[in-house]
C-alpha cells in the first residue's frame, strides 16, 4: 500500500488502484494521426480549418458557423441542455482522441463528423455547390486549399471539395486539447513517488478517486488518459424524445453503415487499414438507447451533462450514479452500472475528484 | 386456462392465423412475427397509452405478443385494447423494483392467486430466479400455481434454476427467457433433456450478426426448430419504440435459415403453443 497524502486523512491505494490511476495518464496524450484524413497534422490544413471553423459563410444563411454551437469560449460547446435531435452539444476538446463521433457514433472519423452538421438542414444547411463556390471565389481560401489538395478547378467535383473542407476542419479540431489538471499533477507525482507533490492534491479528491478506481468501478468505462473507453452504454437515463425515443447507438450504426463518408467509402484516405473497426462493428438490440461514454476531462466547463443535457451540475451526475434506478437496466445487460448508494460525504468526495479533472481556467470561473 | 377450451381456442386460432397469413402474403406485408417477450409496465403506459402501444405492435407485423407487466394492470389494459393480439402473462412483480426481492416475499403469492382468480393468462412470468433460489418456498408455489392452472412458466434463469423447477414438476412447461444467456451447446443439451422446455431469444444477439446465423446456433435451430421463439423485451418504456426495428432485425437473420425453420421460429411455434389465449 502507498500512502498518497500528507493531509490529516492519509489515503492509501492498493497496487491495483495505483495501476488504474496511472493508466489515466500521462496527459496530454499523443494524438495519432488519422490515416483516413491525409491532411491531419498538416499546418496549412490546421490553419485553414481554424479559419473556416468560425466562418459564417459556410452556412447557407451566412449566419452560422461551427463555432455557433461549439463556442471556443465555452469549451467548444454551447452550454444548452439540448439542441438538435434533443441532444446536448458535446465539447470538441480532446475530440482527436476518439474513435466514434457524436452521442450515437454515427460517424467514424472526425472529418465525417464535421461533414454532417455542414450539410444538415437544421444546422449549416450547406450544399456541396455552396461550399465549392465559396472556395472558388475566396482567394485566400483557394490558395490554402490548392496547396493541400490541388486546384479546385471548375471541373472538380463539388462533393470532393466539400469532403476536403471537412478534412481541414477535422485537422483543426484534432488540435483542441484540454489543459493539464490537478489530477494530472497528482498522477505524475504518484508515478514518481514524489510525496511532496502528492500531498498537494486535496484529500477529498483523493478519496473520490479511490471510489472512482475502486468500488465505484467508474474507471471501467471512463478509462485511459481521456477518461473514456470511446464506446457506448446504457446508464439508466431516460431517452424519450418528443416524437418517440432516441435510438442512440442503434440509429448511429444504421447511419454509419449507409453513409458514403464512412471509412469504407471512396472519400476515406488510408485504405482498408484505417477501416478495421468500421468493418467489424456490429449492430445489436442492446444498442438501442445506448449513448457515447463521454470524456470526463474539463467537466467544469462542459455542463450540462448526459446525452440530453438533463443533469445541470456535476453533483447531479454523481447523484444519478448513487441512486440509479436499476430496474431500468437489463438484468443481464449493463452489469457495471449499479446504484453506488454513496453517503453524502462520499458523494462530495467523488464530486471533488471529478472537479479536479478540469484545468485552471475552468476552475477559476466555478 | 382449462385444457378443452384451450384446445378449441388453439384450433380456431391456428385457422384464423392461417387466413391472416394468407392475406399477409397476398398483400406483401412483412412476414409475421410472434413476439414472446414484451413488458408494459407502469411507466410504459404513462408514456405510451394502450392504443399507441397496440399501433406499434400492429405496425411491427406481429401476429401475437406475450405481454407481462409490473404491475399486472398494464397487461390487462393492453389485453382489453387488443384481445386478438395480446397474450396475457402474469408477472409476480407489483412494481418493477421487486425483480430482486420477490422470491423472498410471501405476499407475492397472495397477489398471484388473486390475479389468477380475476383474469385469464397463458403463463406466469417473466420472473428472475437463479440457482438454488428456485427451491425457495415462493418459487415452489409459483411452480404449483402453474401446474394447477395449466400455465406455462416464463423463467429468466440459469440452467440450474430451470432444472430445479423441472425437478419440482417434471410436467412443467417452461419458456426459458433469453435462453438463459447460455451457449448454444448448453441450450441444446437442456432441450434434449427436457421436452417441455422452449426458448426465447430476447435481448441477445450472439445467435445472429449482420443477418447471418452463427454456426453453433444454426445447429440448435435445425435440431430443435419447434422450440425457439423471438422476443423484443421492452424492459424500459422507451424500448417500445424499438419493437418495429426488432421485428425487422429478426426477419433479417431468420432469412438466413431454411424457410420452414424460419417460419416456425418467427411465429408458428408461438402460435401453436399460445394462440389459445388469442380472441380472433
Amino acid at each position: 500500500m502507498i500512502a498518497a497524502s500528507a493531509f490529516a486523512q492519509s489515503i492509501e491505494f492498493s497496487p491495483e488502484e495505483r495501476a488504474r490511476i496511472l493508466s489515466h495518464g500521462p496527459w496530454p496524450a499523443v494524438h495519432e494521426l488519422d490515416s483516413s484524413n491525409r491532411v491531419d497534422g498538416n499546418p496549412i490544413a490546421i490553419e485553414l480549418g481554424r479559419k473556416l471553423f468560425s466562418d459564417h459563410r459556410l452556412s447557407a444563411s451566412s449566419k452560422r458557423s461551427c463555432a455557433s454551437c461549439h463556442d471556443p469560449k465555452r469549451a467548444f460547446q454551447d452550454g444548452l441542455r439540448s439542441t438538435r435531435h434533443q441532444r446536448n452539444t458535446p465539447t470538441l476538446l480532446d475530440v482527436g482522441q476518439q474513435r466514434w463521433f457524436g452521442w450515437d457514433g454515427a460517424t467514424d472519423s472526425l472529418w465525417a463528423a464535421s461533414l454532417a452538421p455542414l450539410a444538415a438542414k437544421s444546422e449549416l444547411a450547406a450544399t456541396p455547390a455552396h461550399i465549392a463556390a465559396l472556395l472558388r471565389r475566396d482567394r485566400t481560401l483557394n490558395v490554402a486549399y490548392t496547396a493541400l489538395f490541388g486546384e479546385a478547378t471548375a471541373d472538380a467535383a463539388n462533393e470532393t471539395i466539400l469532403v476536403n473542407i471537412a478534412k481541414t476542419l477535422a485537422a483543426f479540431q484534432a488540435t483542441l486539447v484540454s489543459p493539464r489538471t490537478p489530477f494530472d499533477e497528482f498522477r505524475d507525482a504518484l508515478a514518481q513517488n514524489d510525496s511532496a507533490a502528492i500531498a498537494k492534491y486535496p484529500s477529498a479528491a483523493q478519496r473520490g478517486l479511490k471510489t472512482f478506481v475502486g468500488e465505484g468501478k467508474c474507471f471501467f468505462c471512463h478509462s485511459g488518459p481521456a477518461f473514456t473507453n470511446g464506446e457506448f452504454a446504457d446508464v439508466g437515463r431516460p431517452f424519450f424524445t418528443k416524437s418517440g425515443a432516441d435510438p442512440g447507438r442503434w440509429g448511429g450504426l444504421q447511419q454509419l453503415f449507409t453513409s458514403p463518408y464512412n471509412r469504407l467509402g471512396q472519400y476515406a484516405d488510408g485504405g482498408a487499414q484505417s477501416a478495421v473497426a468500421t468493418k467489424h462493428v456490429i449492430q445489436e438490440p442492446r444498442n438501442f438507447g445506448e449513448f457515447k461514454v463521454p470524456s470526463l476531462r474539463g467537466l467544469l466547463g462542459t455542463a450540462p451533462y448526459f446525452h440530453d443535457g438533463s443533469a445541470r451540475r456535476i453533483e447531479d451526475v454523481v447523484q444519478h450514479y448513487s441512486t440509479v434506478d436499476e430496474s431500468r437496466l437489463h438484468a443481464d445487460g449493463e452489469k457495471i452500472v449499479r446504484a453506488l448508494r454513496l453517503t453524502p460525504a462520499q458523494a462530495r468526495d467523488l464530486t471533488a475528484f471529478l472537479k479536479s479533472l478540469s484545468g485552471a481556467s475552468s476552475r477559476k470561473s466555478k | 386456462m382449462n385444457l378443452p377450451t384451450s384446445l378449441r381456442f388453439l384450433r380456431n386460432g391456428l385457422f384464423a392465423l392461417s387466413v391472416a397469413f394468407a392475406a399477409t402474403v397476398a398483400t406483401a406485408a412483412p412476414s409475421p412475427i410472434f413476439d414472446a417477450h414484451l413488458h408494459y409496465s407502469h411507466d410504459a403506459w404513462e408514456q405510451l397509452p394502450p392504443k399507441a402501444a397496440i399501433a406499434i405492435l400492429r405496425k411491427a407485423g406481429l401476429v401475437a405478443a406475450m405481454v407481462s407487466s409490473s404491475s399486472d394492470d398494464g397487461t390487462q389494459k393492453l389485453y382489453k385494447e387488443a384481445p386478438d393480439l395480446v397474450i396475457p402473462v402474469l408477472r409476480p412483480y407489483r412494481t418493477r423494483g421487486e425483480l430482486s426481492t420477490w422470491v423472498n416475499d410471501p405476499s407475492i403469492i397472495t397477489h398471484l392467486e388473486a390475479r389468477l382468480k380475476a383474469n385469464k393468462y397463458a403463463a406466469l412470468g417473466e420472473y428472475h430466479v437463479y440457482g438454488a433460489d428456485a427451491d425457495l418456498p415462493v418459487m415452489r408455489r409459483v411452480v404449483e400455481l402453474a401446474r394447477d392452472n395449466k400455465l406455462y412458466l416464463h423463467s429468466h434463469s440459469d440452467a440450474d434454476a430451470i432444472e430445479r423447477q423441472f425437478k419440482q414438476d417434471p410436467q412443467a412447461r417452461i419458456l426459458w427467457a433469453h435462453s438463459g444467456f447460455d451457449a448454444p451447446e448448453k441450450v441444446r443439451e437442456m432441450l434434449r433433456k427436457y421436452k417441455n422446455l422452449w426458448c426465447d431469444l430476447a435481448f441477445r444477439s450472439d445467435h445472429a450478426q449482420s443477418g447471418k446465423v452463427e454456426p453453433g446456433w444454426r445447429a440448435a435451430f435445425l435440431e430443435f426448430p419447434d422450440r425457439f421463439m423471438v422476443g423484443s423485451d421492452t424492459f424500459t418504456p422507451e424500448r417500445w419504440h424499438f419493437v418495429v426495428e426488432h421485428a425487422n432485425w429478426s426477419r433479417q437473420w431468420l432469412a438466413d435459415l431454411p424457410k420452414d425453420v424460419a417460419e416456425r421460429i418467427a411465429y408458428k411455434n408461438g402460435v401453436t403453443l399460445f394462440s389459445g389465449m388469442v380472441k380472433r
